[in-house]
Order: C-alpha cells, then sequence, then structure tokens
C-alpha cells in the first residue's frame, strides 16, 4: 500500500478545484466533496501504517543509515533541465518517502483536518463564502500532506509555499474586516522571510551534493561529502524557514494576529499542523542537524526555550482568549523545538501530536464559545459551563492536558520533553523548562477558569451549546487528548511505546524519571490549585503584584514591544529605502533609460517628416531624380 | 533597315513625353496613360535592341522580345488595379485630381 500513499494528497488536490467549479451547483456548496477526500485520506493513512508495520527491509524499504528507522522510498522522473547523461544537465526526481516520521505527520493531519472539516460544517453555516472557504481547507490539507511525504527539497519547498498562501487566504478568509486583511498580509511576509533562508539553504545543500533529494544530503553529511562548515550553514538556514513557519522568535509575531481568521482555521493550521512544518522540517533534517558537532543543534535548543519562555509570560497576561491560545501555541512550538535541539527527536514528535489534539480541542471549544456567546475576551465570559456543559468538559480537557496534569496526554509527552532536556543540556535549560511547563499550566488554568467557572454573567444566559456537528470532533479530540498518552508505554507484545517507533539512531523503551515527574506533577497541580484560588475562589489577590511589578507586566502585556520595534525598523529604515529605490527608479532607470531613446526618435521622426508633401509629382521628381543619378553613378563607374 | 539609334531615339522621345506627363498632369487616368506610355517606349528600345543584335554571353538573341511580353502583361494587370484604384478614388472624393488626394502626408 506504501507506493500509494501519494494518494493521500492527491484526494484533495482534486477536491479542491471541484469545490469551486461545481459547489455551488451542489447541496451544501459542495462541502461533502472536501470531506470525503479527507476521510479517504485519513483512511488510506490507516493502511499505509499497516503496510509499513508489515513491510521488510527489502527493494524499495530499508534501515535509513541515519535514523535506523525502516524506510521507503518511491520515487521517479520529474523533468530534465537539458539532455540527460550531459555535462551541466539536471534531472530531478520526485517521490515520497515514508518513515515513522511521515507516518506521525500523515495520521496528525488528515485526522485534525477530518475533524476541523466536519466541525467547520456547523460553524461556518450561512457564510457566504461557505464553497470556498471548503476548497482552501482542501487545497491546505492536500499541501500540507505533501509537505510530509516529499522526498526531496524542492518539492517540500513547493509544498511549503502552497501552505503558506493557504495560510494567507484564510486568515484573510473575512477579507472586508481591515484587520483580516493586514494579519494575512503580516503572516504571509513574516514566514516569506524565513523561507528566503530555507530557500538558500536548499540551493547551498543542492550545490554541494548536485541532488535535491533528502536521502542523498543526508549520506553526503554523514559520510563526511558535505563539509562541517557547509552542513551547519544550511542547517541554520533551513532552521531559518523553520522558524517562521513555526513561529519561533523573532518571527513569532504573525501568528498571534493570524488569529483573525475563523477559529476552525486557527485550530487546524495555526495549531495543530501548518505551524508543525517547522518542528517537522527540523526533525525530517535532524541528520544535517545532527552531523559533526551538532552545533545546530545548540541554537534550535536556544530559540526554542527563548519562544517557550517569552510566549508563556505573554499568554498568562493576555486577556483575549484566541490570543492566550494562540501565544500558548507558540510556548509550545518552542518546547517543540527546545527538544528537537536538546536531541528529544522522539518527544518532540510525541509533543507535536499530543499538542496538536489538546490544542485543537481547545481552539474548537474556544470556537464554540466565540460561536454562541460572541465575545472574544474572557472578561465578557465566566460561568460558561452552566449553560454549555460538553464545551466546558473538553475543553477542560484539553486544558488539563496541555497544562500536564497526570494520564491526560499533554502529562506524558511533556514528560518526554524534560527527560530529554535534563540528559543533554545543562541545569539552566532544565529549570526554565520547569518553569516553562509550570507557567504553561498557569495559563491554562486561567483560561479554562476564567472561561467556564465563577459568575455567569447575564448577557451570556441565551447561551446554547454545540451543535451535534461542533460537538462531535470536539468530543473525539477530546478523548485523544486524554487518552493519546498511552501510546508511549511498553505495551505487551513487540510493541514498546512510541520510542520504538519514530526515533532517531536508538529505539527507547517508556521510561519515566520519578523525581522529574514529581516535579513537574507538584508544579503542575499547584498551579491549577492556584489559579483555582485566584480566579474562582478569589481567595487569592493578584493587586499587590500586580502594583509591584507594573512595570515588568507592562513589557510583558505590550508583548515585548516585538511589534512596535518592528514598526519602527519599518518605518524608518524600509520605507526610507525604498523611498529612495522608487526615485532612482523614476528618475533614472524610467525618464532616461526608456523614455530616452523614444524621446530621441520621436523627435528625429518629426524632423524628417516634412519630405513627406502628399503631392504626386514631388513623388515623380525625386524617382526620376532617383534613376537619373543612379544612371549616372552606374556610368561613371564604368568610364 | 533602320538603324537602331533611330529607334533608340523614339523610345527616349517618347520615354521623356511619358515622364513630362506623369510629372505634370493633373488627371489621375492621364498619368496612367503616361505611364503606359513610358512602358512602351521601353518597350520599343527592347524590341529593337533584341532585332538589330545576336546574342550575348548568356542572352539569347530573342531575350529582348521575351522582355517586352513580360511587360505588356504586366502593364495590362498594372492598368486594371490602377483604374480600379482611380475608380474608387473617384466614387469617394468626386475627383481624380491628384493634388486633392492628399491625405497621407504628414
Amino acid at each position: 500500500m506504501m507506493e500509494w500513499a501519494w494518494l493521500i494528497p492527491v484526494f484533495s488536490f482534486a477536491a479542491a478545484p471541484a469545490v469551486v467549479i461545481f459547489g455551488r451547483f451542489l447541496p451544501g456548496k459542495g462541502s461533502w466533496i472536501s470531506i470525503f477526500a479527507i476521510a479517504g485520506g485519513f483512511l488510506l493513512f490507516w493502511l499505509v501504517l499497516g503496510s509499513w508495520m508489515d513491510a521488510e527491509a527489502v527493494g524499495k524499504c530499508f534501515t535509513s543509515e541515519n535514523t535506523h528507522m525502516l524506510t521507503c522510498d518511491y520515487e521517479r522522473s520529474w523533468f530534465n533541465a537539458g539532455v540527460v547523461g550531459a555535462v551541466g544537465s539536471v534531472s530531478l526526481n520526485w517521490g515520497i518517502l515514508i518513515d515513522p516520521l511521515t507516518i506521525a505527520m500523515l495520521g496528525l493531519v488528515t485526522f485534525v483536518a477530518l475533524m476541523v472539516q466536519v466541525y467547520s460544517l456547523a460553524y461556518m453555516k450561512g457564510d457566504p463564502r461557505f464553497g470556498w472557504y471548503f476548497a482552501i481547507h482542501s487545497l491546505f490539507a492536500a499541501s500540507m500532506l505533501t509537505l510530509v511525504l516529499a522526498d526531496n527539497f524542492l518539492l517540500l519547498y513547493v509544498a511549503w509555499e502552497l501552505v503558506g498562501i493557504c495560510s494567507y487566504l484564510l486568515i484573510g478568509f473575512w477579507h472586508e474586516k481591515r484587520s483580516a486583511r493586514e494579519a494575512a498580509k503580516k503572516a504571509f511576509i513574516v514566514t516569506r522571510i524565513g523561507d528566503v533562508g530555507l530557500l538558500i539553504g536548499i540551493l547551498m545543500i543542492w550545490r554541494d551534493v548536485g541532488s535535491f533529494s533528502m536521502l542523498d544530503a543526508f549520506e553526503a553529511a554523514r559520510t563526511g561529502a558535505m563539509s562541517e562548515g557547509v552542513v551547519t550553514a544550511s542547517a541554520i538556514l533551513l532552521f531559518l524557514g523553520a522558524m517562521g513557519k513555526s513561529a519561533q522568535v523573532p518571527f513569532h509575531v504573525w501568528l498571534p494576529d493570524a488569529m483573525e481568521g475563523p477559529t476552525p482555521v486557527s485550530a487546524l493550521i495555526h495549531a495543530a499542523t501548518m505551524v508543525v512544518a517547522g518542528v517537522y522540517l527540523v526533525a525530517r533534517t535532524f541528520p544535517l542537524f545532527e552531523a559533526y558537532d551538532a552545533d545546530p543543534l545548540m541554537v534550535v535548543s536556544i530559540v526554542g526555550l527563548v519562544t517557550a519562555l517569552g510566549a508563556a509570560t505573554v499568554a498568562l497576561v493576555a486577556t483575549d482568549l484566541k490570543r492566550i491560545l494562540a501565544y500558548s501555541t507558540i510556548s509550545h512550538l518552542g518546547l517543540m523545538m527546545l527538544s528537537l535541539g536538546a536531541f528529544g527527536y522522539t518527544a518532540a514528535i510525541f509533543h507535536m501530536m499530543a499538542h496538536g489534539f489538546s490544542k485543537a480541542l481547545l481552539f474548537l471549544g474556544a470556537g464554540s464559545v466565540l460561536h454562541s456567546t460572541e465575545f472574544q475576551e474572557t472578561g465578557e465570559m465566566g460561568g460558561l459551563r452552566k449553560v454549555m456543559p460538553l464545551t466546558a468538559i473538553v475543553f477542560s480537557i484539553g486544558a488539563l492536558s496541555l497544562g500536564g496534569i497526570p494520564v491526560l496526554a499533554g502529562f506524558w509527552s511533556k514528560d518526554e520533553i524534560l527527560i530529554a532536556v535534563n540528559d543533554h543540556r545543562n541545569v539552566t535549560f532544565i529549570v526554565l523548562t520547569l518553569f516553562t511547563a509550570l507557567l504553561s499550566a498557569l495559563y491554562m488554568a486561567r483560561a479554562m477558569f476564567l472561561v467556564f467557572f465563577g459568575q455567569l454573567k447575564d448577557q451570556n444566559s441565551h447561551v446554547h451549546d454545540a451543535p451535534a456537528a461542533m460537538a462531535f470532533p470536539m468530543v473525539l479530540l477530546g478523548i485523544l487528548a486524554f487518552g493519546f498518552g498511552l501510546i508511549s508505554f511498553n505495551w505487551p507484545g513487540s510493541y514498546g511505546g512510541i520510542g520504538t517507533f519514530v526515533f532517531f539512531e536508538h529505539s527507547e523503551k517508556f521510561h519515566f524519571e520519578i523525581w522529574l515527574g514529581a516535579v513537574s506533577i507538584v508544579l503542575a497541580i499547584g498551579a491549577f490549585v492556584f489559579a483555582h484560588r485566584i480566579y474562582v475562589d478569589k481567595s487569592i489577590s493578584l493587586e499587590g503584584v500586580r502594583a509591584r511589578y507594573s512595570r515588568i507586566l507592562k513589557v510583558i502585556e505590550n508583548k515585548y514591544y516585538f511589534d512596535e520595534v518592528y514598526q519602527w525598523v519599518i518605518d524608518r529604515v524600509v520605507f526610507v529605502f525604498s523611498r529612495f529605490i522608487a526615485f532612482f527608479d523614476r528618475a533614472i532607470v524610467n525618464d532616461i533609460i526608456v523614455n530616452g531613446p523614444a524621446d530621441v526618435t520621436r523627435k528625429l521622426g518629426i524632423a524628417l517628416r516634412v519630405h513627406v508633401t502628399g503631392n504626386v509629382y514631388s513623388y515623380t521628381l525625386a524617382m526620376a531624380a532617383g534613376s537619373v543619378g543612379l544612371g549616372l553613378f552606374v556610368w561613371l563607374r564604368v568610364v | 533597315m533602320v538603324d537602331l539609334v533611330w529607334f533608340q531615339l523614339l523610345s527616349a522621345v517618347l520615354f521623356v513625353i511619358g515622364l513630362y506627363g506623369v510629372m505634370a498632369r493633373r488627371s489621375a487616368v492621364l498619368i496612367i496613360m503616361s505611364i503606359e506610355l513610358m512602358l512602351n517606349a521601353v518597350n520599343i528600345n527592347l524590341i529593337a535592341a533584341a532585332s538589330h543584335m545576336e546574342g550575348i554571353g548568356k542572352f539569347s538573341d530573342f531575350d529582348g522580345q521575351l522582355i517586352a511580353i513580360f511587360i505588356i502583361t504586366v502593364a495590362a494587370a498594372e492598368v486594371g488595379l490602377a483604374l480600379a484604384i482611380i475608380l474608387r478614388m473617384f466614387r469617394n472624393k468626386s475627383t481624380v485630381n491628384v493634388d486633392e488626394i492628399n491625405l497621407m502626408k504628414w
């Protein structure tokens, strides 16, 4: 079945134009085409997983020298530039690469996309561009699936840009709103800055390896065909692209603004799937990061830690529900990067999935709240568990999971990250990571208590719970957010936990560091109890703390002034420079180089046109004189 | 046999008369007639030369007649075309005076 895995994105690629063209004539604006396409993809994912389980290391499948995972690569010729075999001509292949990392991503993307599309049926009901919404969703799913299946950098880059444009279209979906338009442009441009690094990195690898194939690049890095400098530089450049897509500091500014899009979009693209593309890229090209002294991984872990910590503090003071979740997403993406940077390959992928399910659930829950109350500010909510119990339960499961409360998915994955950081990085890292975990539990508790607990406001008394199409995906995701941690254990039989499924170089049985687990449990539960006392019992007042640290609080509430600094740079540097360039273009290029020759030609024409009199005899005279002159010339030559 | 130079003289006189006609006449029809005169002057020159001379080099001794017949054919076609143009001209401007037909100037 594995060689047919390329069909997974093809279903959705086909669905997108079908919905656009025929959607208006079909019931439900063709939304079911899109849903069936992604459901087909989800079904195929299981078949691919099953056939991977049965696969042997023969033929197209082999045990990778780099990751030591069973990897299958199916490629065929894409196009040839120049004559095949001649010097200087390029032959490109494209194909799909299937290893546990790909399979994990396929499962995450197809499942969350399916859930979100079903949810959108109810959430987007009555929207004038209902069909268009599903078409872009299909295109996004197809691009994202291509991205995770791609076995070469060029195809990956194409898919990378495609998910970028889908993100742009979906953030700006309600483009009647100025803020949505601005946010869409911001997201696109900021991620583009990182993408430039990605492209340069890919071309650098191509120059040294002579191929866009990832496996060739890893092989070259492993055998030393690529020098240390090139490997390190290209890894850092690839990471630049990953930073843009995964909203790492300092490229994180686009993600909170991306909340202008419809909430299901935030759930799918800006929480569970597209933003983890950066994490996926680092994991996919891990052999490049890890080659030689693994210097790039130090950069990855520092960027990840700064992002995780910074975003967690902002999430703690944000008041807009979706923005709390957005900063929480940034923080958790930072944790995944930190984990990768600390050689925690398994932990990062595990957390990516656990976070994907939990955060998608939280966003869908938030969507249900916004849909019903039409408020986004947490200050307008409170006590909603009385009117929307189901949403309250599933949202709480998501919040507890991400907060790291034991037996929920997020607890196990966060624990793996803590172990990885503890094993491979120094004590500063583990202390700060634990602090981030504490903050993570605090802001999750805060969001949960502010929205669903306390007094119900009168303005919200009419609020109703989610309709079936919205409840069903939330419940399924809730089950996963609750029980997904089960896959990390050693079950009786051949399965030895997620560490034996997706790993880098060494497969690891499930293990649990007692003291780390104890500390993180104490921190998480303590945070929830503390938050309960503040926001529900109101037995602890924060006013004193607020007053004492008002300055620090102001900096955090202004998101560390990233947006202001960028605005200043754009106004004072970029615009001034572009004004100069514009002047150069108009004065030199346009007026002199382009219009100059045209002017000369025109003036010459005016001067020369006087001979065209329109009188027949003057032409005849000229002809006769010319003939005589020609005759004279020939005669004189002859004589 | 009449000397070749007389034929050439006749040809030259006819040609110059035709040229004068083209330059001095105002009526398009008369200009066409003058052009015909010039063509016939050339024909006389060619036929006379052909009948008075042996072929030289790659020219055979009846090439002159041959070219003359070509010229007559082309002239017939040209007259047909020119008269059609003049007819259209007259339909549009109610005149065949070439001085008044000066649209194609700056």
